[in-house]
């Protein structure tokens, strides 16, 4: 017994006395913290916000898209449209892939072909539903192919900018599950080193991309889902960026000397979607009474730490076709009890408002308390976002008289990619088929997306936003920012589009 | 002593039977797992999936296939990573058994000397002064004392990795605090029996042979001491092992129970069921371990 307890005891001592391994990281590799990994690094075969921001550092797609939101040249290096249904997309010549080929239009192709899996009912790919809209993928020459769409198709290049081009002969080879796990091949500055799940994925820099050398030799993305031990680690120096740090931890990681904040707007979107189909929401004024009820700005600045823009519609001001002419509700709480009155309720109305984004509820709180000071008596309701939820919210659309919510167009710059999901009434929609019943607004909808005429498409949503700020089917809040913590050892700030493009990274002086 | 250890072994099946129950309800206690699955589908494909899936079979009928399946290891494929569920739950059990042995370990480490001398200097400064400190430890949540822990160690003092589980430095941090929640339990428990035994007329014999008071203390009460220790351990195994989930959600550490709330999350039930499945049985198993060790420490059970 002693001898066995005195063993122990040495162990302890020898494990305290070790050197501290995780903790040192070396001055060429940057690393990353992300809450979990997805569930495979093939970029097709997944939809998670996590993969995506490993998958853009060992993949090109035909596009790329600069930090001010500009599309640039990457695996093509120009495009024209020849129709109103046909694009062309010359090829990047002599690209090579991680296992040593060379790409061609055939390996365009195969990507685009493994996705849309033609003639299959059942589609594979959980990204099926972006480019759904592509009908053919034509090689034209070595170093051209075509694109043609069913329909005029305006957002096709917006969707070409996450999509990785991949390997043919080598995922014919290996099989697609060593491909989405040890033997990853992309065009992309950086290849894959070894994925230890739950753990790290580990890359290192490719000596043959095109763009050349990235100023990091080693990229390493650590799967850590606390966030209080995201924060240690960058203090410490064990990572190097962390993403989505809440308002409470700024003044912590800025007032640390080794780390700092980069923050910026970004598309997400908070709302109160309302119910147009029952009372007291079926009336106008009581909709527009709910918008002049919020003090947007004081929200802002003492509940978000002054990290948000106010909006006249739920379009972001970085999507196309925001039209900066409409303004945002003011805050006018007596206009609103006066439209209370105008809709029916003089002495006000009880609503019950629901809710499951719970890293908001503060602020979801504090909306439902203005609401209720001019009359809308609101009761909040949080739902643990699981499948309860979804039972309530996507199965019977009973979100009655509204939902609080927040909305990142899955990162496609385009007021359609709001519009379309919050208003349009189609049976496949998202909360528009429940909620929106705005006579009028499906048809511009409609136009706006069966046209590739970009003019034109901008007057289609300087129309609608006219259209909605009046007819208020929600209530109009704020974007939001996106914001990360980083090393100051690190030269890098956050992007618009939420990405982490880390070639961009350098080593600060 | 083979009577006892059949009726031990028999009350192992029944027990393992209760789980295989339990684990195949959680499939069913959440409502329609194919409106789960998939909220949005047309009726006709969710008939399809209700097929291929087994479900529209009578509950006993499912029941059987379900209990046949998880004796081979089969619970099916992940939703979300889509591979076997068993598979990716048995590739992270070293982590979780390794944390929850190297936690019962420390924690023996302290509450064992820490005991002793509370029940030999019995109401001294020190056990009283032992007792304060233990019981701040016990009062802690797992997570807080993790958080704290790793304030102090890594951000303060520099001296450990913050988070991680590569080199032996990684794992002190989640050791500790899974152990810091099970020591006061040990430590008391092995305080009063130590305190039982210490004043038996054979202990007072063997100072009276002139036994040194160490070899009294270690040899002849510990051991004799030891025997409610060894069940306790037993016991504590699985509130370990439950503690293990927050503990290796604070330090990502790639385990099991990281696996499984992850899981949770994202509804994704066949890892739940085979890592609660998996979890249950060792569990179990270690109870059966220790009723066996009983009967070896203690001839006087056999008679039983």
């Amino acid at each position: 017994m002693k001898r066995w307890l005195l063993g122990l005891t040495a162990l302890f001592l020898v494990a305290l006395l070790a050197p501290v391994g995780a903790g040192a990281q070396g001055k060429d590799t940057l690393t990353i913290a992300l809450p979990n990994h997805a569930p495979t690094l093939d970029p097709h075969m997944h939809f998670e916000r996590v993969g995506v921001l490993v998958n853009i550092n060992m993949f090109d797609s035909l596009l790329h898209r600069s930090a001010k939101l500009e599309f640039e040249p990457s695996l093509a290096t120009s495009w024209k449209s020849l129709n109103d249904t046909t694009w062309e997309f010359k090829l990047r010549k002599g690209v090579k892939f991680h296992d040593g080929s060379t790409m061609t239009a055939e390996d365009v192709k195969y990507s685009f072909d493994r996705v849309l899996e033609p003639g299959k009912e059942k589609k594979k790919s959980p990204q099926y539903g972006n480019v759904r809209a592509i009908k053919e993928v034509k090689i034209v020459d070595a170093d051209t192919v075509h694109i043609i769409t069913d329909k005029p198709f305006p957002l096709l290049l917006e969707r070409l900018v996450y999509f990785g081009i991949v390997p043919k002969k080598h995922i014919e080879k290996v099989g697609e599950e060593a491909f989405g796990s040890t033997a990853t091949s992309g065009t992309g500055p950086w290849k894959l080193v070894e994925w230890k799940r739950d753990q790290h994925i580990r890359l290192e820099a490719f000596d043959q991309h095109w763009r050349g050398k990235p100023a990091f030799k080693y990229v390493v993305f650590r799967s850590i889902p606390e966030v209080a031990t995201q924060v240690a680690e960058l203090k410490t120096g064990g990572v190097d960026i962390i993403r989505n740090v809440s308002p409470d931890l700024l003044g912590d990681i800025k007032g640390h000397p080794l780390t700092r904040i980069s923050t910026t707007p970004i598309l997400r979107v908070h709302y109160i979607s309302l119910d147009m189909r029952t009372a007291p929401f079926d009336k106008k004024p009581a909709r527009q009474a709910a918008n002049y009820a919020i003090d947007k700005q004081s929200m802002i600045t003492k509940m978000m730490a002054g990290l948000g823009r106010q909006v006249p519609t739920v379009v972001q001001p970085p999507a196309f076709g925001f039209d900066p002419s409409v303004q945002p509700y003011p805050y006018d709480p007596k206009k609103a009890k006066e439209l209370l009155a105008q809709a029916g309720y003089p002495n006000g109305v009880d609503i019950t408002l629901h809710s499951s984004s719970t890293e908001w509820r503060p602020q979801f709180e504090a909306l439902g308390e203005m609401l209720t000071e001019v009359g809308l008596r609101t009761t909040t309701k949080m739902w643990d976002p699981g499948p309860a939820w979804n039972k309530f919210f996507q199965a019977e659309g009973k979100g009655t008289h509204g939902q609080y919510g927040n909305w990142g167009n899955y990162s496609v710059f385009d007021a359609d990619a709001v519009l379309h999901p919050f208003y349009h009434t189609e049976p496949g929609g998202w909360i528009g088929k429940h909620y929106a019943r705005v006579e009028g607004l499906d048809k511009l909808i409609d136009e706006g997306r069966s046209t590739i005429d970009q003019p034109r498409r901008k007057q289609i949503y300087a129309r609608i936003q006219a259209m909605i700020k009046e007819e208020a089917p929600s209530v109009f809040l704020w974007t939001q920012n996106d914001t990360l913590g980083i090393s100051k050892k690190v030269a890098y700030e956050a992007r618009p589009d939420e990405w982490l493009w880390l070639f961009a990274a350098k080593p600060a002086n | 002593m083979s009577a006892f250890l059949i009726r031990r072994l028999l009350r192992f099946v029944v027990v393992c039977l209760g789980v295989s129950i339990v684990t195949f309800s959680i499939l069913h206690a959440s409502g329609d797992p194919v409106s789960l699955i998939m909220p949005e589908a047309p009726e006709a494909d969710r008939e399809k999936l209700r097929l291929a899936l087994g479900l529209s079979d009578p509950l006993p009928v499912q029941f059987v296939r379900f209990v046949t399946n998880a004796a081979r290891g089969d619970f099916g494929n992940s939703f979300f990573h889509r591979e076997p569920a068993f598979g990716l739950v048995v590739e992270r059990m070293p982590t979780t058994l390794g944390l929850t042995c190297l936690a019962v370990a420390l924690a023996l480490a302290v509450a064992v000397p820490v005991g002793i001398y509370s029940a030999v200097r019995r109401n001294s400064l020190g056990d009283h002064a032992a007792t304060v400190v233990v019981f701040l430890g016990q009062s802690m949540p797992v997570f807080w004392i993790g958080i704290m822990l790793m304030l102090l160690f890594s951000v303060q003092w520099r001296l450990l990795p913050v988070s991680g589980w590569s080199t032996w430095s990684s794992m002190v941090l989640p050791a500790v605090t899974l152990g810091a929640f099970t020591t006061p339990l040990f430590m008391r428990i092995i305080r009063s029996s130590m305190l039982e035994v210490v004043n038996l007329d054979y202990v007072r014999t063997a100072r009276a042979k002139g036994v040194s008071e160490w070899l009294v203390i270690c040899r002849h009460a510990l051991l004799n001491a030891a025997l409610p220790i060894v069940t306790v351990i037993g016991l504590q195994f699985g509130l370990l092992l439950g503690g293990a989930v927050l503990t290796e959600t604070v330090f990502a550490v790639p385990g099991v129970g990281r696996l499984i709330v992850n899981a949770i999350r994202q509804l994704d039930f066949p890892i739940v069921q085979a890592g609660v499945f998996l979890l249950a049985i060792i569990i179990v198993s270690v109870n059966f371990l220790v009723d066996v060790l009983y009967v070896y420490l203690n001839p006087t059970v056999r008679l039983r």
